[in-house]
């Protein structure tokens, strides 16, 4: 039975353990990038089926255009799934921070104060249902669902219902203005939520804040023992949801060309189906940034790669796109959970 | 007592990869008989119990119950031929009903297949009232009643649900000692009713209460097996150590409180009331109390965990603030280890992350440094012997006692001026429960005021220098622990 073991010199308690698991090790990185093999396959699938046309890098920057607002978000409702919370109130807050930097443009505020004003109501909305979940003990999930009508009230009342379509040169350059001229085709957009996402890689990842928010999601009460501020560490994270939120809505208004008098509701389950397709839980302590950057992308391809095959039903297209989110969900959730976590 | 076997187990050998976990082993259990398992942890016990209550499957020799050979895939199918068991860890849903726990997953039907509610608490009342509990109304949420209370109707269930082997895993580690009382008295019922009992335990006093016979374990061998009758608590200890017993604990060291570190006055709270405490420097006080009395809850107020009302607590002739906070308490010199090693380590996370948690804005202002980090950890693993001394494996697949230990190993980094431990050694086996005691020695006598909080009197009386009693939130005795024993302590409660 043990043949094997006597024949071969005895190994070190701590070479053993290395021998027996090496290929575990390894199986167990290739499952945790589930999300990132599912990207690959969807985009050779559609490759393949759309006979070339969804891969040429018109339509691959029309992706990364695309999943750039979504990015943004993404990087925000990572922070807060993390530590097991969530967000509601991003496509409302969205929606008014657009509003706000609009309207006070239009007063004839000058650059950036109109800006700096709306991210500072965004911050304030997050703080507000933050301490407000964390004081009265209020699910996270209640009080940004009523700050979300708030801010989508306020847009409404602010707005009078009328969209906006005069906007500051700066909220343009944001949302649709390009690095080094009209040509180039790196978009201020792009670069930015791509710099947002490593930003907040790098947050979770190798800072103290970081481990404390995984820490607060895989067990409050631990972390409460270790001294970590878990109440702190859920509002600052509903805190940067709620700014990166308006600091998407200043930007995408500025791509739509206008501020819009109501919220884009799609925004809030987008965001979520792109970082749990990333692999975070939903329940907290799990997940990684560049893997949400990775759900972005595949959310994105879904939506674009169906676009590029000309045989498809119109009428198909939803019911399509519905069934291959299915079967991803069920592979990044399921690899990239029995994977062991994140072993830094 | 009738003496056929009931149960038996024949030549059991069971093989974790290179771990031989069991190693020919004989087991047998008699109708109406109690019998004692008892061995230190990975002596084998549990990975036995599992076998009987068909949790492993897999395993070399025979089972046979009534005399037939049988194999069980699963604990369902145990239970399905009477075979249940009892986790040490109670598996009741405390906001159901005691009926509701009762028939867990198999409440009576009414004709149109709905929940039969008069016919359950009917039957439930009828079986409590068999047993001699008619004063639990079957009708109020579980969570409403004792520990104790909850233990009995775990045990009900499995009975409820046809058992006549139980297999009680540490049923009384969560006990006060009244409680352990009642639950002794149910066992005898319950032996009288000719029901089989395999009851795993580390309390020596209690299995030469309860037992009819006691099965020894020692690395996965059987030593023996003798009636209760034939043996004594310390022939059990050098049976299951395989000597005698040995003290290895450093002395104590005489010191004069020159300097209190932790001085707590007139602490008031909901379930404590004027609390008066002092540690010294270099001391160990033990803070003794049933489960209820209050003890853990003067713990967690000392720690910024529990609101109290009244009353002053100063560290190191420092005093704290009104509503101070864990985290307030830490970086003046706070370390608290709770009693539930499950709710303060992260099971999943490495060992290195679960030390240096509480420190990492000591260990650096924003960006900790992984490298220095495992050098951390690696250094206070080392101290108190965590095995395996990997600072990357995930604390979960450590065994209790050297997760107890990382929960120690944790407060050595940056050591505290005091350092609150409850039930340090709850669940663990005899060396294991040395090891711990020795740790908290050492850091005592690098001059760290420790506080032992428990319910196990054997814990205080093995390591502190003082003792004091608290019984319905007050402190009822406070003496020196000298001609101290379990007597006059359960005396006090």
């Amino acid at each position: 039975m043990s043949v094997k073991t006597d024949s071969t010199p005895v190994p070190t308690a701590e070479s053993r353990q290395r021998q027996q698991t090496n290929l575990e090790i390894w199986s167990e990185r290739l499952a945790a990038l589930a999300p990132l093999w599912t990207l690959v396959v969807l985009g050779l699938l559609f490759g393949v089926a759309s006979q070339g046309s969804f891969l040429r890098s018109v339509n691959l920057n029309n992706i990364m255009v695309q999943s750039s607002t979504l990015a943004i978000l993404a990087t925000g409702m990572t922070f807060v799934l993390l530590t097991g919370e969530i967000d509601l109130s991003i496509a409302a807050v969205m929606g008014l921070t657009g509003m706000i930097s609009a309207k006070l443009f239009n007063s004839g505020m000058a650059e950036p104060l109109p800006t700096i004003i709306a991210l500072g109501c965004a911050i304030l909305m997050g703080l507000i249902s933050g301490i407000a979940s964390m004081r009265f003990r209020i699910p996270t999930f209640m009080t940004t669902l009523a700050m979300s009508m708030i801010a989508d009230g306020l847009n409404q009342w602010i707005s009078g219902g009328k969209t906006v379509f005069t906007l500051s040169e700066f909220m343009q350059y944001l949302g649709s203005g390009r690095i080094g001229g009209d040509e180039s085709i790196l978009r201020v957009l792009t670069v930015m939520s791509i710099a947002i996402l490593l930003l907040g890689f790098v947050i979770l990842r190798y800072t103290r804040f970081g481990r404390y928010v995984y820490m607060t999601g895989a067990s409050k009460s631990a972390a409460r023992l270790a001294g970590v501020n878990t109440s702190a560490i859920i509002v600052a994270c509903l805190v940067i949801s709620s700014f990166l939120a308006g600091l998407a809505g200043i930007a995408n208004a500025g791509r739509l060309g206008s501020a819009l008098p109501l919220a884009i509701p799609s925004y809030l389950i987008e965001t979520i189906a792109a970082v749990v397709l990333g692999g975070t839980a939903l329940t907290g302590g799990r997940g990684s940034m560049l893997l949400t950057g990775v759900g972005v992308l595949t959310y994105q391809t879904l939506r674009n790669g169906l676009d590029n095959i000309a045989s498809i039903d119109n009428f198909m297209k939803v019911f399509i796109t519905g069934l291959v989110l299915f079967v991803a969900l069920i592979i990044n959730v399921v690899f990239s959970g029995k994977a062991e976590r994140d072993r830094t | 007592m009738n003496t056929m076997p009931v149960l038996e187990l024949k030549n059991i050998s069971k093989r974790f990869r290179t771990l031989q976990a069991l190693d020919r082993v004989d087991f047998d259990l008699r109708e109406g008989e109690t019998h004692a398992l008892v061995g230190e942890n990975g002596a084998g016990k549990s990975t036995l119990m599992r076998i009987l209550a068909g949790i492993y499957s897999e395993y070399e020799g025979d089972y046979l119950l009534d005399g037939q050979p049988v194999h069980f895939n699963s604990p369902a199918e145990a239970l399905h031929r009477g075979i249940g068991m009892i986790h040490q860890e109670l598996s009741v849903m405390p906001e159901l009903s005691v009926a509701e726990n009762l028939f867990l997953g198999q409440q009576p039907l009414t004709p149109f297949r709905m929940l039969d509610w008069r016919k359950m608490n009917r039957v439930a009342e009828e079986e409590l009232a068999k047993l001699g509990f008619e004063h639990i109304d079957v009708r109020r949420p579980l969570e409403k009643y004792s520990l104790g209370t909850q233990q009995v109707v775990e045990v009900l269930r499995v009975i409820i649900s046809g058992a006549r082997v139980l297999i009680m895993d540490e049923p009384t580690t969560a006990l006060s000692p009244a409680e352990i009382e009642r639950l002794i008295e149910l066992i005898d019922v319950l032996r009288k009713g000719n029901r089989s009992i395999v009851y795993i335990s580390h309390f020596l006093n209690e299995v030469m209460r309860v037992a009819d016979r006691i099965t020894v374990l020692r690395d996965g061998k059987k030593v023996t097996t003798i009636a209760r009758t034939e043996t004594s608590v310390d022939a059990l200890i050098s049976l299951i150590l395989g000597h005698e017993i040995k003290t290895e604990m450093p002395p104590a060291l005489i010191k004069q409180h020159e300097r209190v570190m932790l001085d707590a006055k007139d602490l008031t709270a909901d379930v404590f009331t004027k609390i008066n405490l002092q540690v010294g420097a270099g001391e160990i006080v033990g803070l003794y109390g049933a489960i209820g009395a209050g003890h853990f809850e003067v713990a967690r107020a000392l720690y910024g965990l529990y609101r109290f009302d009244q009353g002053s607590i100063s560290v190191d002739g420092k005093p704290f603030p009104r509503n101070f906070s864990a985290h307030y308490a830490i970086e003046h010199g706070v370390a608290y280890a709770i009693e539930s090693r499950r709710k303060s380590l992260f099971m999943d996370e490495a060992n290195y992350k679960n030390i240096t948690l509480p420190h990492l804005a000591r260990i650096a202002r924003i960006v900790p440094r992984q490298a220095q980090e495992i050098k951390v950890a690696e250094s206070a693993m080392k101290v108190v012997g965590v095995y395996p001394p990997d600072p990357v494996n995930p604390v979960g697949k450590l065994s209790g006692g050297n997760q107890q230990k990382v929960a120690l190993a944790r407060w050595l980094t940056f050591p505290p001026k005091v350092l609150i431990v409850s039930e340090p050694t709850r669940g663990m086996d005899v060396g294991a429960k040395s090891d711990v005691l020795s740790i908290l020695r050492t850091l005592a006598n690098q001059g760290i005021a420790v506080l032992v909080v428990s319910s196990e009197p054997e814990t205080v009386l093995a390591v502190a220098d003082r003792i004091a009693i608290m019984s319905r939130g007050n402190i009822v005795a406070h003496m020196e622990n000298k001609n101290l024993n379990k007597d006059i302590l359960m005396r006090l409660l």
